[in-house]
């Protein structure tokens, strides 16, 4: 009977201590100190001592004192393990929520101590490192133009953005394990984070930057066999050594901080975006390329498959103009030269020939409608906006073209580019390189895989067809290179009111080594004038360099 | 006392091997962390070696003077105040003190050192506990008198209360001494009038306990009343009237006082948190202190990070930074250990407490004299007692008073004062023989 109340009493107060955590988040909470009073007496049933009644008189009063003494050191250990044990995250939880405004010192030592890892291209240049200044504080400092690519660190603001975000954990130096951090950490010797190397090349990079210029707009290069993005260039672009605001910061550089940030994001030309991969453009005639793959795979069209375009062409109630017909007297033509020439009329008959599904079903397999696996996330490139828009004719027409309702990044057309000439297959693209200890020791190299075969190695060949005559005899032919099998596409989207989106996707062969390129210049104009010029250079310097 | 050689207290040298070796490793632990190396030398371990040293020549001294008593007492206590000497050495260099005659790490060996030669003397001194017994007027005015001297001329360090002595380079808290006078005082006071006390008498109908010899009780309350109100200090308040519940109960075996003295104290509480904001405050602050957490909420909100940063096995000797709760050497030594040694370490440190009061009422339990076991069970709830409050209020089941961690924080008074109790702890256990 005794036993089985004792262990009634301790089987109770477990339930009320599970009760008390679940429904209080603080121990003072008046409701779990509550049940603490209700959890002491039912310990001081569990531990009441079996004889107690026969003892002496003079030694009960001493019984009862060690058993007050038992419940209270029991209810302080109850309280001491909360705090430990189960309320850890609440407290951590509390003490970083900004409103609250606790600085949790500890956190702050630890950031302080590990000096976190720099950020380099690929041929070793530095664009992020950590510099102590004067006052003993750490700042991240970015150098030169294209620094923005590491994105920024402002532990004291905002957090973090780009590759200082995602590679965080490698930075900081958190990710290290094994026995001699380990004894570092014991030992509280200096630490120092991982250094993230990227596959950057900073004399493309520097050539992308400088042929754009001040203009808005987007060029990637990617070395089509690995995946490697090789330049990255957006524009406009900002300033991360401004955002970068160390802890402890005094008020006024974190205002200054807070200050270029909402001049950043009011700023309508969207310095913070990283365009070949956040930017989202209509095509044009680059996305023929997607078109023209579906014909040729369904088998709807072979490279001499010959189309009538007399100047115009009446979809439903939509009439098409024709205006890059080479010579107004000719009516027909292959698709090898509908595509050179880039003619609408041409391709929006394919379209309505192919119909929406199938025309739907290339551009997801080539990686519409799908975040593409990179190391930043890329924006979904979209086939249409409203979801009833490819079930009218004149809509899938349009689309044919480049028109219609398409977005696409710039990353997502340079990968189709690279399809091209992989034999239909397209690489995981990737920005970081490898991963390296603060002593140069290798942690983490990239292995290059492919991301998805977009179309079949018949397709391949014959699109790969296509782009070339587009660069030997098309419009596309400025972008020729002696010595070089170059392929490419222009573009010129038209965009409401305002000029035209100037495009440009191409590839470069010499020697085994292939790359590919996506350009495109806001309102640039005219895609062979703007684009090309830009396209060119880097696919010329990325082969010769070579 | 029978006449033979001298007997080496085994079991209690057996027992001072731990705290030797927690104290070797701790202090070379937070050397090493502390310079961040794995080189060390003898030098680092000079106050371990010292603390070592006049740890088993305490012992030799007890057998020297043909001590029979406990030997379980010393070893617990002497592991807690190693955990103290090693958190001083560790806290010492973080903080940032000045105007006092050595830095917190030396001053906590020298207060050890002087606290255990106090545990010799009175070893040495008091054998048969008469005396103690016939002056217990003395005590009674002796402690009345340091505590309105203090409230009279005392300073106050920092804590918005009067509660220190200046005398000369040191500062003495004279609260610390209080409480053990009153000890002495209600063991004599109560064993001479156990009887009265425990009788009742009848007026008509009604059973009534015998008033006069209960008037202490009334001049108690109201003493520890005043105390709050005039000193603000509301911890030692609690723990005097927490002492006299105890030994009156342990006297008298009713529970009705008991009943009576909290319901008294409770009223005084609630009167008290109506009329002095102070207490007012601590209340708030127990209940929410995050709601100012960089102000009057700080402490207690440092001490939980510092519990949560501890987790299970805690950051190790020198690697946590208890240093970011305000006044963690005496109010928030729990807090710092919990941070360093993890709730291993706090559990381990509860048990020792619990074991030291244990151990202490179960030598008390066996003792035949009336007085002196009286007296054991006072000086043992000093300590239970004592731990108890700053312990719940470390940890926020009550709220904080800012007395000590006996043996752990930092602090001379209350040091020396403690082994001087052990002292006498371990000349009482004497008597339980036979």
């Amino acid at each position: 009977m005794r036993g089985v109340l004792q262990a009634a009493a301790i089987i109770a107060s477990i339930f009320l201590i599970a009760y008390g955590v679940l429904i209080t988040d603080d121990r003072a909470d008046p409701r779990w100190l509550g049940l603490l009073v209700v959890i002491g007496g039912l310990w001081g049933i569990a531990l009441w001592p079996s004889g107690a009644a026969e003892l002496v008189r003079s030694a009960r009063p001493l019984v009862h004192l060690a058993l007050v003494f038992a419940v209270g050191f029991a209810l302080v250990t109850i309280q001491v393990l909360r705090a430990q044990l189960l309320d850890r995250d609440r407290i951590f939880a509390r003490a970083s929520d900004p409103a609250v405004g606790v600085v949790d010192v500890r956190r702050y030592v630890a950031e302080r101590q590990v000096e976190r890892g720099r950020i380099l291209l690929s041929d070793g240049t530095v664009i992020a490192r950590d510099d102590t200044d004067r006052y003993g504080i750490r700042h991240r400092v970015y150098e030169g133009p294209i620094a923005y690519l590491a994105g920024y660190y402002s532990p004291g603001l905002y957090g973090a953005a780009g590759i200082e975000r995602v590679f965080d954990h490698e930075l900081s130096g958190s990710s290290t394990s094994g026995w001699n951090s380990w004894l570092d950490g014991v030992l509280h010797r200096a630490r120092r984070g991982n250094d993230v190397v990227l596959s950057v090349d900073p004399q493309l990079q520097e050539l992308g930057q400088t042929m754009l210029g001040e203009r808005a707009g987007a060029a990637v290069l990617l070395d089509a066999d690995s995946g490697a993005v090789l330049a990255f260039v957006s524009s406009p672009t900002f300033d991360p050594n401004q955002l970068s605001v160390p802890l402890g910061a005094p008020a006024e550089d974190v205002e200054r901080a807070r200050a270029y940030l909402a001049m950043l994001e009011r700023d309508g030309r969207g310095p913070l975006l990283l365009r070949p991969i956040q930017g989202l453009y209509v095509p044009g005639s680059i996305f023929k390329t997607v078109t023209a793959a579906a014909a040729l795979q369904s088998g709807l069209a072979t490279l001499t498959s010959v189309y009538r375009d007399d100047g115009a062409l009446v979809v439903d109630s939509r009439v098409i103009i024709e205006q890059n017909r080479p010579d107004p007297t000719r009516v027909s033509f292959t698709l090898q030269e509908a595509y050179g020439y880039s003619l609408n009329v041409v391709f929006a008959q394919v379209g309505l020939e192919l119909g929406a599904q199938r025309l739907e079903e290339m551009a997801r397999a080539v990686g519409f409608e799908e975040s593409i696996p990179f190391d930043l996330r890329v924006a979904p490139s979209q086939i249409a906006q409203t979801p009833d828009f490819l079930t009218s004719r004149a809509g899938i027409a349009e689309t044919a073209f480049g028109q219609g309702q398409l977005l696409v990044t710039p990353l997502q057309m340079a990968l189709l580019a690279a399809a091209v000439v992989r034999d239909g297959s397209m690489p995981e693209p990737y920005l970081v390189r490898e991963v390296r200890s603060p002593n140069g020791g290798l942690i983490w190299s990239r292995q290059t895989k492919e991301w998805r075969r977009a179309f079949t190695r018949e397709t391949a060949a014959a699109l790969r067809d296509l782009m070339v005559w587009s660069v030997e005899y098309g419009y596309a032919r400025p972008a020729r290179i002696d010595g070089v099998t170059v392929g490419g596409k222009t573009g010129t989207a038209e965009v409401g009111d305002r000029a035209p989106h100037a495009w440009f996707i191409g590839f470069a062969e010499r020697a085994g080594k292939r790359v590919v390129v996506a350009v495109v210049v806001e309102h640039g104009g005219s895609g062979v004038q703007v684009a090309l010029p830009i396209g060119r250079a880097l696919l010329e310097a990325a082969v010769q360099g070579s | 006392m029978t006449r033979r050689g001298f007997s080496l207290r085994w079991l209690e040298l057996q027992l001072l091997i731990i705290p030797a070796a927690v104290s070797l490793i701790g202090l070379l632990t937070i050397s090493l962390a502390r310079l961040g190396s794995t080189r060390w030398s003898w030098g680092d371990l000079t106050v371990s070696l010292v603390f070592i040293v006049a740890m088993f020549a305490t012992s030799f001294w007890l057998t020297l003077l043909k001590v029979q008593g406990d030997q379980i007492l010393l070893p617990i206590v002497v592991m807690l105040a190693c955990l103290g000497l090693l958190l001083s050495q560790r806290l010492g260099p973080t903080l940032r003190e000045g105007g006092v005659w050595a830095s917190l790490s030396q001053r906590q060996l020298v207060y050890l050192i002087v606290g255990l030669v106090l545990l010799w003397l009175t070893v040495g001194l008091v054998r048969h506990f008469v005396w103690l017994k016939r002056l217990k007027y003395t005590w009674a005015v002796l402690a009345s008198f340091l505590t309105f001297f203090t409230m009279a001329f005392g300073t106050d360090l920092g804590s918005g209360a009067r509660l220190w002595l200046e005398l000369g380079p040191i500062t003495v808290q004279p609260g610390e001494v209080v409480k053990v006078l009153l000890v002495f005082f209600l063991a004599g006071y109560l064993d001479d009038y156990r009887e009265l006390i425990t009788s009742s008498y009848r007026v008509g109908p009604f059973s009534l306990p015998p008033l006069p010899y209960l008037i202490p009780l009334v001049g108690m309350w109201g003493i520890a009343v005043l105390a709050v109100v005039l000193q603000n200090d509301l911890g030692n308040a609690l723990l005097l009237f927490g002492i006299f519940l105890v030994m009156l109960y342990v006297a008298s075996g009713r529970l009705l006082y008991v009943m009576g003295g909290l319901a008294a104290f409770a009223a005084a509480f609630v009167v008290a948190l109506r009329l002095v904001p102070r207490v007012a405050q601590r209340v708030e602050i127990w209940l929410d202190p995050w709601s100012d957490p960089t102000g009057i909420g700080m402490q207690p909100v440092q001490a939980d990070l510092a519990f949560a940063h501890g987790h299970i096995l805690g950051t190790g000797w020198g690697f946590g930074f208890p240093q970011a709760i305000p006044v963690v050497a005496t109010d928030y030594a729990f807090a710092a250990l919990g941070e360093e040694l993890g709730s291993l370490g706090t559990v381990a440190v509860i048990g020792l407490y619990l074991a030291l009061v244990m151990r202490g009422l179960l030598v008390a339990s066996r003792i035949r004299n009336s007085y002196v076991r009286l007296l054991s069970v006072g000086l043992v709830s000093v300590f239970g007692l004592q731990t108890l409050i700053i312990l719940a209020g470390t940890v926020r089941l009550l709220p904080l008073t800012g007395i000590t961690l006996p043996f752990i924080s930092a602090g001379g008074s209350s040091l020396i004062t403690n082994f001087l109790l052990v002292g006498l702890l371990i000349r009482a256990s004497e008597f339980s023989r036979g």
